[in-house]
């Protein structure tokens, strides 16, 4: 019933987005906070963060359009596909051609702005708190830059997580209703249904973002990267040797698609999508996709947060923030631009396009949020239950490195692909995330 | 045709293997190229959910899909715009430069030679943050203008390398003849040894452009803007998050390898000749 | 095709100090643009290698800080040992295929400009496309390649190409060699057009095999180009690393990990010092495949 709904509202909404933004910018005009330092005639270039959603992408850049239109500023918006932010963003701060304003990672922002790239914010994130309910106070923490920068160098604007994905169609036919709540049940579910091509458990534990959500498995087991001082290696534990034990159980009864220690970043969703995989861990891409391909496979799924372990859940959210690089020539412009952006009329049009979860908490009594869409939904769980990057461990460069690096799905692939006992494996990770460690003393 | 029945015998056996191997040969190089073509035809849920060696319905629709939006048409033609100038530009500064290799002795023509060569060889890995701040600083970055300019930096080497060996095959006599005849040195060049280089000078212009239109991984770094973008960068642009659009981005596969492909097919033979003066005669 | 001889110098000095500066300026554009977009970043890209450049900031001077970071890590030796196979497994195979289909096609058969024109296109094709395919090829299950074995019967199993590791390396040369060997192919065909008909001929009245003619006649006209061939290719694929990339990221575990991609990885940490680090802790290899390569060639020079 809800899924029926929602498709028909989407439905009605796919042709009034157009409609909405200019809707948007027509009511907005006048509060704006900075409106009267904007110079007519100025120029401001905004890179957008390309996302899976072609709708949100559109609405992004007509909404931006529209208001330079209406501010009399020439606006000009790239989409930049996320894939490749970190080399065209890299490459753009070397040769000092970052646009006006952007959006990108908290990964990203916290390394630049510790480079001092970004002017501060303050003013607009208390203005956009104070008019909405405050920030969910896990958000306005972890994108804290205050220690490193002087102040708030980002505008949070959208969270992404991960969701558990799984195909309702089979699982309740073998009498599972509820979705999996730790790590054991999961495989527990996953064996029952387990039956070549179709496997139980579509987890990556390749070398890419996929794999690490690996590294929450790992800390929900109590496992960690690193102390708490954030400087010594601490993946050699018993707690690690529980998770690998897990992990090794589930590989040893072929519960993983093959493939699944090279996949892409496509590779969960490609598995998925051929029906080849029971659950997976997704930001919830596959279903939009399975909305539009494979209606039937939209309406077998049904989403869940994270599993968790011994020590609870540790479900890392990411969230993604919009700045503005000090070499902008139009700074005024571009925090009005931001302020703009962060108004509920176009947020609400953009979430329900987008697959991000809020990140004030007035957000989440937006129609988006509360129509009962159910990545949505599943989404506003996320924000609400989610923990911070990194946490349990100490959130720095180091950390980041070692995540980067993959690794906790290294040491995975040790176990299951080289056959390595457990111990060979962990003190291989643990001297490998020493030395990354010791980069930053 | 004469000779005894064994030997003929063992011709037409050997005659019969060739076929067999170059069949066998050609399948495999083909079944790749065959795969993409049919997956471009193919539905979403017949691509995912039941995998098939040919398509149950064809579909144009993928085809629709990029040549409707996602400004692939402006990608085709700025590649064909830069891959064009590249090939124009290189073969033009190249045969000049190749000409004084061939044609000249003098102190830091070693010294030129050795360049070339190093430059051919440095990975691109390590030069494109380098590059764009080059770019930048010129006031080229994310235009076509600089994506041509760093083209150069691969097209070049292999250019001159080529063609040089290729000028050393015109016989001196015949420019010697021709300035004795008026020519000025240049007019010995374009009149001379440039139209006996024909065939050479065609297999270097093809694989110049083959190098510029296919080319990701600086186009990826320097051009920004959608109204900038090649080929290669609008197909790797269908690539969003983490989802493979299969269906267009095989699609867009097809529509930019079928120039090269035609044109593969039409100067094949060019591109031996011109390889043969290269290669060997270097 | 015949060799045409240098005519002997002419003793006009004036002429020849004009033919100097004639040769020096052809030569100018293609000497500046080279120093102007490779030689600065060269340079350049050395010196990053010794800092501990972050995005954003330039770092400072920290000697061996990077290599020596480089060299402790086990990735690295697995990147070493893996660029090798890869290029040398690589180059083995393209040589026997390149070689033999060129054979193939010098013979004066129907159709021999068709079955040219057919094997050269993998060429033709965008590096990224031409991998991508290959990964769906791969792929374990509704893959073309293992619906072909099953559906054929020629083997039953499902075989998941790239996610083992006694597999996983072949898979990414086979897709490298269908890639890569047009090159090859077209090289030794061109270098048999200019092995005279006649040679052929005298082989064959003294009464030599097929196998004895190839070892003195076609061998010696392509040995030339195919060490030349083999030292460029080489190259390539040791700096290339689409196919590692696109394939398998360098897993499953290391089996796959080779120098371009270690670089990538440094570069999405965003640690410019150590991605600048592993291509050049590359380049000293690279530099003596150069210095091969430059001294067959003027060698080749002298005898011209």
């Amino acid at each position: 019933m809800t899924a029926h709904f929602a498709w028909t509202r989407r439905h009605i909404l796919k042709t009034s987005v157009a409609g909405a933004a200019a809707a948007l910018t027509a009511g907005r005009a006048t509060s704006s906070l900075a409106a009267p330092a904007l110079v007519k005639g100025s120029k401001l270039t905004y890179w957008g963060g390309l996302i899976f959603s072609d709708k949100a992408n559109k609405l992004l850049v007509d909404t931006i359009n529209k208001w330079g239109a209406d501010n009399g500023i020439q606006t000009e918006v790239v989409m930049i596909n996320q894939n490749e932010t970190v080399q065209k963003v890299s490459a753009a701060v070397a040769s000092n051609t970052l646009p006006d304003a952007l959006d990108l990672s908290l990964d990203l922002l916290m390394l630049l702005s510790r480079q001092g790239v970004f002017h501060t914010v303050d003013e607009i994130f208390d203005s956009l708190g104070k008019a909405q309910g405050g920030w969910f106070p896990a958000i306005a923490s972890a994108s804290d830059t205050s220690k490193v920068a002087g102040g708030r160098t980002g505008i949070p604007y959208g969270v992404s997580g991960n969701l558990l994905l799984r195909r309702n169609d089979l699982l309740s036919k073998a009498g599972f209703k509820n979705p999996p709540t730790t790590w054991e049940e999961l495989s527990q579910q996953a064996a029952a249904i387990n039956k070549p091509p179709l496997y139980g458990l579509g987890l990556a534990l390749s070398n890419v973002g996929d794999g690490n959500v690996q590294v929450g498995v790992l800390q929900s087991y109590g496992g960690r990267i690193a102390d708490d001082t954030g400087t010594k290696a601490a993946i050699k534990s018993e707690a690690t040797r529980e998770y690998l034990k897990w992990v090794k159980a589930a590989w040893d009864k072929k519960l993983f698609p093959p493939g699944n220690t090279t996949w892409d970043g496509a590779g969960d969703n490609n598995a998925y999508l051929a029906g080849q995989a029971a659950f997976i861990a997704n930001t919830g891409s596959v279903g939009i996709a399975a909305k539009s391909q494979d209606p039937e496979l939209y309406q077998a799924t049904l989403y869940s947060s994270l599993p968790g372990g011994p020590k609870g859940v540790v479900s890392a959210t990411n969230t993604n923030l919009r700045a503005i690089p000090k070499s902008s020539k139009n700074p005024d412009a571009a925090r009005a631009l931001l302020e703009f952006l962060g108004s509920p009329e176009f947020m609400n049009a953009y979430y329900e396009q987008a697959i991000y979860g809020p990140v004030l908490q007035g957000q989440s009594k937006l129609k988006a949020f509360t129509s009962g869409d159910p990545i949505l939904s599943g989404l506003l769980d996320l924000v609400v239950k989610g923990t911070a990057p990194a946490y349990p461990d100490v959130y720095n460069t180091a950390f980041a490195d070692a995540y980067n690096n993959f690794v906790v799905p290294k040491m995975v692939q040790r176990v299951v692909i080289d056959n390595w006992d457990f111990d060979r494996a962990m003190d291989e990770a643990q001297t490998v995330t020493q030395s990354i460690y010791d980069k930053y003393k | 045709m004469a000779g005894s029945p064994s030997i003929s015998r063992r011709l037409l056996f050997a005659r019969i293997g060739t076929y067999v191997a170059l069949a066998c040969a050609v399948l495999l190089v083909l079944f790749p190229i065959y795969w993409m073509v049919i997956t471009s035809l193919k539905l979403p849920r017949e691509i995912y959910r039941v995998p098939s060696l040919w398509p149950q319905t064809i579909t144009w629709n993928n085809y629709r899909i990029l040549l409707e939006d996602k400004g692939f048409l402006v990608a085709l033609r700025n590649s064909l715009l830069v891959a064009g100038s590249v090939t124009f530009i290189s073969v033009v500064i190249s045969s000049l430069a190749a000409y004084s290799l061939a044609r000249f002795r003098y102190r830091f023509r070693g010294f030129v030679g050795r360049l070339i060569l190093f430059a051919y060889l440095t990975p691109t890995t390590l030069l494109f943050i380098p590059l764009s701040i080059l770019m930048a600083r010129l006031g080229l970055g994310n235009s076509l203008h600089g994506l041509i300019l760093v083209y150069l930096t691969f097209s070049l080497p292999l250019s001159t390398w080529l063609l040089q060996g290729y000028f050393r095959g015109v016989p001196k006599e015949l420019e010697e003849q021709g300035m004795i005849d008026g020519l000025t040195r240049f007019g010995a060049l374009f009149r001379i040894v440039i139209p006996l280089s024909a065939p050479g000078i065609a297999a270097v212009a093809i694989f110049t452009f083959t190098g510029a239109w296919n080319e990701l991984l600086l186009a990826l770094v320097l051009i920004t803007s959608e109204s900038q973008r090649t080929t290669p960068l609008a197909l790797n642009y269908l690539i969003t998050s983490d989802v493979l659009p299969w269906g267009p981005l095989m699609a867009g596969a097809v529509i930019s390898s079928l120039p090269l492909m035609i044109l593969y097919f039409v100067a094949q033979r060019f591109m031996v000749q011109g390889m043969t003066a290269g290669s060997v005669k270097g | 095709m015949t060799q045409p001889r240098t005519a002997s110098p002419k003793p006009r000095f004036s002429a020849a100090t004009q033919d100097q500066l004639f040769a020096y300026g052809l030569v100018l554009p293609v000497v500046l643009l080279l120093l102007g977009l490779v030689a600065y970043p060269f340079f350049y890209a050395i010196w990053v290698s010794f800092t501990n450049r972050v995005v954003g900031n330039d770092g400072v001077f920290i000697g061996l800080g990077n290599f020596r970071y480089l060299a402790g890590s086990p990735a690295f030796f697995s990147a070493i040992r893996n660029t090798i196979v890869l290029v040398v497994v690589s180059d083995i195979l393209k040589l026997a295929i390149g070689l033999g289909l060129a054979l193939l096609v010098t013979q004066k058969i129907a159709g021999r400009g068709l079955f040219r024109s057919m094997l050269m296109l993998p060429w033709a094709m965008p590096a990224f496309v031409a991998y991508l395919t290959w990964r769906v090829l791969y792929q374990p299950i509704g893959g073309g390649i293992n619906l072909v074995l099953t559906q054929t019967g020629i083997y039953p199993e499902i075989v998941d190409w790239l996610g083992q590791r006694q597999t996983a390396m072949p898979s990414v040369i086979v897709a490298a060699v269908w890639r890569g060997f047009p090159f090859w192919f077209v090289s030794i065909l061109a270098a048999l057009q200019t092995i005279p008909g006649e040679l052929y001929e005298a082989a064959r009245i003294d009464g030599a095999n097929a196998w004895q003619r190839f070892r003195a006649v076609t061998w010696p006209g392509i040995r030339q180009v195919v060490i030349i061939t083999t030292l460029l290719s080489s190259i390539w694929t040791a700096n290339s690393f689409e196919h590692v990339w696109l394939l398998t990221q360098g897993g499953p575990s290391d089996a796959t990990m080779v120098f371009p991609v270690l670089a990538y990885f440094g570069m999405q940490t965003q640690r410019l010092g150590e991605a600048a680090a592993v291509s050049v802790a590359m380049l000293p290899v690279l530099a003596i495949l150069v210095i091969f390569a430059t001294a067959m060639m003027t060698s080749r020079e002298e005898q011209d």
